[in-house]
């Protein structure tokens, strides 16, 4: 048994809000400078939709991620040998255009303009060249500036419903969208790290977040084509490639990540989960549809002795392990079996899990009247606008169980405290409920307090940084941090350096 | 960052090799210093490349009456250190490096005895009227039939020279060279034997003292037999075309037209092989949905 420690995270789209706050707070402490203007470490998605970058989901067109041909994974982008003739001219890589093209407006020309019979506007430039640009697509186009037809139609995971189901989707009485926030996944097996030629992307030992050493890369851009969900991104004016760093000089001062700490709809929960890294290749040697549980399978519990004593021997502090034992993430991820990775086919083990969201239902529209009565329990998660499939082609590599069990038990604990706080439910259909989904009222219980009320340190468990361990445990200088303070290069990144 | 030797096999190693070979480098320039006999023997090995007595110019003025041109101190300092002695603006070497530019002579490691027995024997042939024969400069043996296609092979390197000197064609071209000729940094070879007569040319190959190529040759002399050889092969390029004019050169446009018709092939197929990298998804996507 190798214990390893992984920052792991939950992301509850059920409250999530779409209000972008969490891309803002990135983009203004990260990548707000030159060359980083079109990149969206945290972006926002609607779905129904294609995303950012467009189709990012489709690795027929983007080659990203693992694929699974015999015991060992492979790279989906080629073997080492044709990553090499690829080189220089690599074909998969998302253009410009798919991102999008980075505009601000003239405002200048508001209060400059001459004098004259019209209202002077403030025309939109781009942030690149400075010329005027037609704006036609930007990188949350879904859901701010529309365009569904084009762009919804297209979700890659609608691949799996039938030409009828499909049709029922975009039907104009069971419209419906709902938002999917995301960041780098921190993947256990990421396939950035596997594809950089220059060795420059690595998974840190103490906590597992994947960093792009600035100085090491040499702007080859496999890590972007390699990034199955396309969070490695290149900064034209540096000629580095950059991505998501977990805000580590906040984690390693005890303070979440600025997206967490700025959700107004408090979907974000971070905590350390132990995993068996011994265990990565029995891992990956299952279908798509296992693939879930065999990543839960790997995820250890941090209360076990064995597991314990594993993890101390690794050099993982005890004071680590207690944050482990809180840590929400492994509640929602392995104790109650509600959070689910994100298109786990993908192979990369990422470490962002999506506790599904429940949608409005179908209903019957009758005599004016918009009829939602439901016969059963759980008939509102059957019947819910999108269907499983879906649900299914997103979080459980086509699993419809697995989502249906986490859907059941949100709509369980609703219904439960319904019980409680309204009274006008059946209370042995409840009871039934909850026996069918293996869940004791206690545990109910504490669903509810964790997802409507928890507290900030409830939803932010952040394991203590030991830095000078983890150079200790690298044979580096230990003292050469001491008093060092912020963040920051020690030079500039800059082409050819 | 600290390089550690024995914690980084590699550097060891390459460390090692370096310290070794300057040892053998040096072992081998060390018999260099064995000095001649007599003041012909010496103008051969010294002057010989470049000036005759009596018999016209070479790359260097011919040597005949300088006794009487120039005074003794003058001679003494110019041979020392010729070019030393053009920069401080003596009128008489600024008109010698104009008229023989751009070939510059080399300061001579010459004793003041050795210059003056050689000073001596130039004022006594010129005296006496007659011309400077090379003592040395002649072939170890008859020219045989096979030996021009010896010479070939040595010239272009299908046969390595025996004292380990690099062949001819790294720095030299010549007609029967090949389709792509050969290097560019020395003169074209065919004409050798119509600029040099008989002796002049086995000399220099003998004693190659042209700056560059005394260099390179110092270390590593040709044998006698390979002499014969190289010297049958300029021959028999003289007997093929008697008339040529000695020293043109005719540029070789083959190499760097093969160059450009291979870069042009690069970039076309690099750019047919790869021609998918310029498309975009979001553009399909919207340009198919509004079909």
């Amino acid at each position: 048994m190798d214990v390893r420690l992984q920052m792991a995270m939950v992301f509850h789209l059920d409250k999530c809000i779409g209000c972008h706050t969490c891309s803002v707070a990135c983009k203004n402490v990260w990548t707000d400078r030159k060359g980083a203007e079109y990149m969206w470490w945290n972006n926002v998605e609607t779905k129904p939709g294609t995303g950012y970058p467009t189709a990012w989901e489709d690795q027929q067109k983007y080659h990203g991620g693992w694929e699974q041909k015999n015991s060992q994974p492979d790279l989906r982008m080629g073997r080492r040998e044709l990553r090499v003739l690829n080189i220089f001219h690599n074909p998969h890589l998302p253009k410009l255009d798919d991102y999008y093209e980075p505009w601000t407006y003239k405002y200048e020309d508001l209060f400059d303009s001459p004098e004259g019979a019209d209202q002077p506007t403030a025309r939109p430039i781009s942030m690149i060249t400075g010329n005027y640009v037609d704006i036609e697509a930007g990188p949350n186009w879904d859901d701010d500036l529309g365009g569904s037809p084009v762009y919804a139609a297209n979700d890659p995971n609608l691949d799996s419903l039938t030409e009828e189901e499909r049709a029922q989707v975009f039907e104009i009485d069971r419209l419906v969208f709902f938002y999917l926030p995301r960041i780098c996944n921190h993947c256990i097996n990421p396939a950035c790290v596997a594809a950089c030629p220059s060795g420059a992307i690595y998974k840190r030992g103490e906590d597992g977040i994947v960093l792009i050493n600035q100085e090491k890369c040499r702007g080859w851009r496999m890590c972007v084509t390699a990034c199955p969900y396309k969070k490695s991104y290149y900064n034209w004016s540096t000629g580095k490639s950059e991505k998501c760093i977990l805000c580590f000089p906040r984690l390693e001062t005890g303070q979440a990540p600025a997206c967490f700490h700025s959700c107004v709809g408090r979907i974000r929960y971070l905590g350390g989960l132990l995993y068996d890294a011994d265990r990565l290749l029995d891992t990956l040697h299952v279908p798509d549809d296992k693939l879930v549980e065999s990543q839960r399978e790997m995820i250890l519990d941090p209360r076990d002795p064995q597991v314990r004593e594993g993890a101390l021997r690794n050099g993982i502090d005890a004071r680590a392990l207690e944050a482990c034992e809180r840590s929400p993430v492994y509640r929602y991820v392995k104790q109650w079996k509600m959070a689910l990775p994100l298109h786990p086919e993908f192979r990369t083990l990422p470490m962002l899990f999506y506790v599904p969201p429940l949608l409005p239902v179908m209903a019957k529209s009758e005599d004016g009247l918009y009829d939602t009565a439901n016969a059963e329990l759980f008939s509102p998660i059957e019947k819910a606008r999108l269907p499983m499939k879906y649900m299914a082609s997103l979080f459980a590599g086509g699993n419809q169980e697995l989502v249906r069990y986490a859907l059941k038990k949100q709509y369980a604990v609703r219904m439960f405290k319904r019980l409680d706080t309204v009274g006008d439910v059946d209370a042995a259909a409840i009871k039934r409920g909850l026996e069918q989904l293996n869940m004791t009222g206690a545990e109910a219980e504490q669903i509810f307090r964790l997802t409507a009320l928890p507290l900030f340190d409830e939803r932010f468990v952040i394991p203590s940084s030991h830095r000078e361990q983890a150079l200790a445990m690298l044979n580096e200088d230990m003292w050469a941090e001491k008093g060092g303070a912020g963040f920051g290069f020690r030079a500039a990144p800059v082409r050819g350096a | 960052m600290r390089i550690h030797l024995t914690r980084q096999p590699i550097a060891l190693s390459l460390w090692l090799l370096t310290v070794l070979f300057s040892q053998v480098a040096r072992a081998q320039t060390a018999p260099l210093a064995a000095a001649p006999a007599g003041p012909a023997v010496s103008f051969e090995k010294r002057c010989y490349s470049c000036h005759n007595i009596g018999s016209g110019n070479k790359k260097g003025p011919d040597l005949n009456g300088v006794t009487d041109r120039r005074t003794r101190d003058w001679l003494h300092e110019y041979i020392e250190t010729p070019a030393a002695f053009y920069r401080k603006g003596d009128p008489t070497a600024v008109e010698l490096f104009k008229k023989f530019a751009p070939e510059v002579m080399p300061d001579q490691a010459l004793t003041t005895e050795e210059i003056d027995a050689i000073l001596n024997m130039i004022q006594a042939l010129t005296r006496k009227g007659e011309v400077y024969v090379p003592p040395g400069a002649k072939l170890a043996r008859v020219m045989g039939l096979t030996d021009v296609y010896a010479g070939w092979r040595l010239f272009t390197g299908r046969d390595k020279l025996q004292n380990g000197g690099a062949a001819c064609i790294s720095c030299h071209t010549l007609a029967s060279a090949g389709r792509l000729g050969g290097g560019t940094l020395g003169p074209d070879l065919t004409t050798a034997n119509i600029k040099y007569r008989n002796p002049e040319l086995i000399s220099i190959l003998q004693n190659p003292n042209f700056p560059t190529m005394s260099s390179v040759f110092a270390a590593h002399p040709l044998s006698d037999e390979e002499i014969v050889k190289l010297f049958a092969l300029f021959d028999h390029h003289r007997r093929q075309n008697p008339t040529a004019q000695a020293g043109a050169t005719t540029y070789d446009f083959k190499f760097p037209l093969l160059g450009a018709i291979t870069l042009i092939g690069a970039v076309v197929g690099m750019n047919w092989i790869w021609k998918n990298r310029h498309r975009g998804v979001r553009e399909e996507i919207v340009r198919r949905s509004r079909i």
